[in-house]
């Protein structure tokens, strides 16, 4: 039981469609219909997670906003998330107050970041979290809502509204939401939060600020170096002036199996797309990507995507069938904003 | 801006400069930060695509008004 009452604001409505209508006039969702957070269902959030409303999820440093409980707890019900959903809602929002995810960047740039969580461990299965079919797209209510109530928090909460403290110039679908959970039944690699220091039986999820993602399509390789290839072909000249921070590759079933029967770890595909996705000075000079005139050096010269192959993250997700994976560019030049890992406590 | 804005609570002056599309952004975040009327100063967008030529103009232009903000604070 909650030992502290609720302290937001009430507003009193006819029904539930009225209640919905407030919220459009008020400027509350993100153009959809939201769920009215009754004190009821309010409630039933924060048991679920064991938490009291005035308790300090995160602090905005660059915001100065203090996100609470309580005001998580009322954008989870408006997303329509269950209660079980919760421990992830609350584990995403202490990710994005990370100082290494550096909020103030990915959420005000023009660059357009949406903030991408991969969920891994036991939580996942048990929420019925989609890793196959249609990763990035509609039907799992777990994945929907979940990125929902997180960027209805960011709206809300932390006032990162388009045209004031949100100035991405064009943004991206993955705004409204952008949950997937890895596919940890068939992957013949360890999980991605296992590399990143949990352990199998924990659960938790990893955020990073992320651009849309980026189909590649492969049937004609039937060898981890040829599936890569053209991924890192596609990548090479995916990144910004000064490459990206990290990214985020994706493999699904076909590929995933394709690379796995080479022997190929997750350590092993890093190295490799790391390698294989410099660009030479001359070529970021002849595309406008770097000022100045082409010297002879610079044919020869090369800057790597990423800083180092460990920001890469390899999750494998996605349908069975079908000869496409997925990469994912992170926001930002070198080491603005950082992927976070955070323990779901449930 | 925001770097402007600490420097002005720790009483050292400042001049912040935006670009004029980012005058609703700036505005927020001096809000936020407990200075709604905080001043600053804007030029034209974009920058990032100017020759030097074309910086040094913006750069003369504007630096009267950096010297009178600088010299007439933000009170």
């Amino acid at each position: 039981m909650l030992r502290s009452g609720l302290t937001s604001r009430r507003y009193t409505v006819e029904d539930a469609l009225e209640a919905i209508e407030l919220y459009f006039e008020k400027g509350w969702t993100d153009g959809l219909p939201v769920v009215p957070p009754t004190e009821e269902r309010i409630r039933a959030m924060l048991e679920a997670v064991g938490l009291e409303p005035d308790h300090e999820i995160t602090f905005i440093t660059n915001r100065q906003t203090a996100v609470t409980a309580e005001k998580v707890a009322i954008n989870a019900v408006m997303a329509g998330c269950k209660p079980e959903s919760m421990p992830v809602v609350v584990a995403a929002i202490e990710a994005i107050g990370d100082p290494r995810w550096c909020y103030h960047g990915p959420g005000t740039s023009t660059g357009g970041a949406a903030v991408l969580m991969i969920v891994n461990g036991p939580i996942a299965p048990r929420l019925q979290m989609n890793s196959g079919d249609n990763l990035f797209g509609p039907g799992w209510r777990a994945n929907a809502t979940i990125g929902r109530a997180e960027r209805l928090d960011m709206r809300n909460v932390i006032g990162t509204l388009p045209g004031r403290l949100d100035r991405s110039t064009l943004g991206h679908a993955g705004k409204f939401t952008y949950v997937i959970a890895e596919n940890e039944g068939d992957s013949p690699w360890p999980p991605l939060h296992v590399e990143r220091g949990f352990s199998p039986e924990q659960s938790a999820v990893t955020v990073m600020a992320a651009e849309a993602p980026h189909q590649f399509y492969n049937q004609l390789s039937n060898t981890a170096e040829g599936v890569l290839t053209t991924l890192c072909d596609d990548m090479r000249i995916s990144g910004n002036a000064r490459g990206q921070s990290q990214y985020v590759v994706v493999l699904a079933g076909e590929h995933m199996r394709i690379i796995a029967a080479d022997g190929w770890s997750k350590a092993d595909i890093r190295k490799f797309v790391f390698e294989h996705t410099h660009n030479s000075v001359a070529h970021l000079k002849r595309t406008h990507r770097v000022v100045g005139p082409i010297k002879p050096e610079d044919e020869t010269t090369v800057r790597a995507l990423v800083p180092s192959p460990e920001d890469i993250l390899v999750v494998a997700a996605g349908g069975r069938a079908g000869a496409f994976s997925a990469y994912i560019p992170g926001w930002g030049g070198k080491r603005t904003s950082e992927a976070v890992t955070k323990l779901i406590r449930a | 801006m925001l770097d402007g804005i600490f420097f002005e609570k720790r009483g050292v002056p400042s001049a912040s400069i935006v670009t004029d599309v980012f005058e609703a952004t700036g505005r927020a975040m001096a809000e936020t930060w407990g200075v709604p009327r905080y001043k600053f100063l804007m030029m034209p967008h974009p920058i990032a695509n100017l020759a030097e030529a074309e910086l040094d103009q913006r750069a003369r232009e504007i630096a009267p008004e950096v010297v009178k903000l600088l010299l007439q604070g933000q009170e």
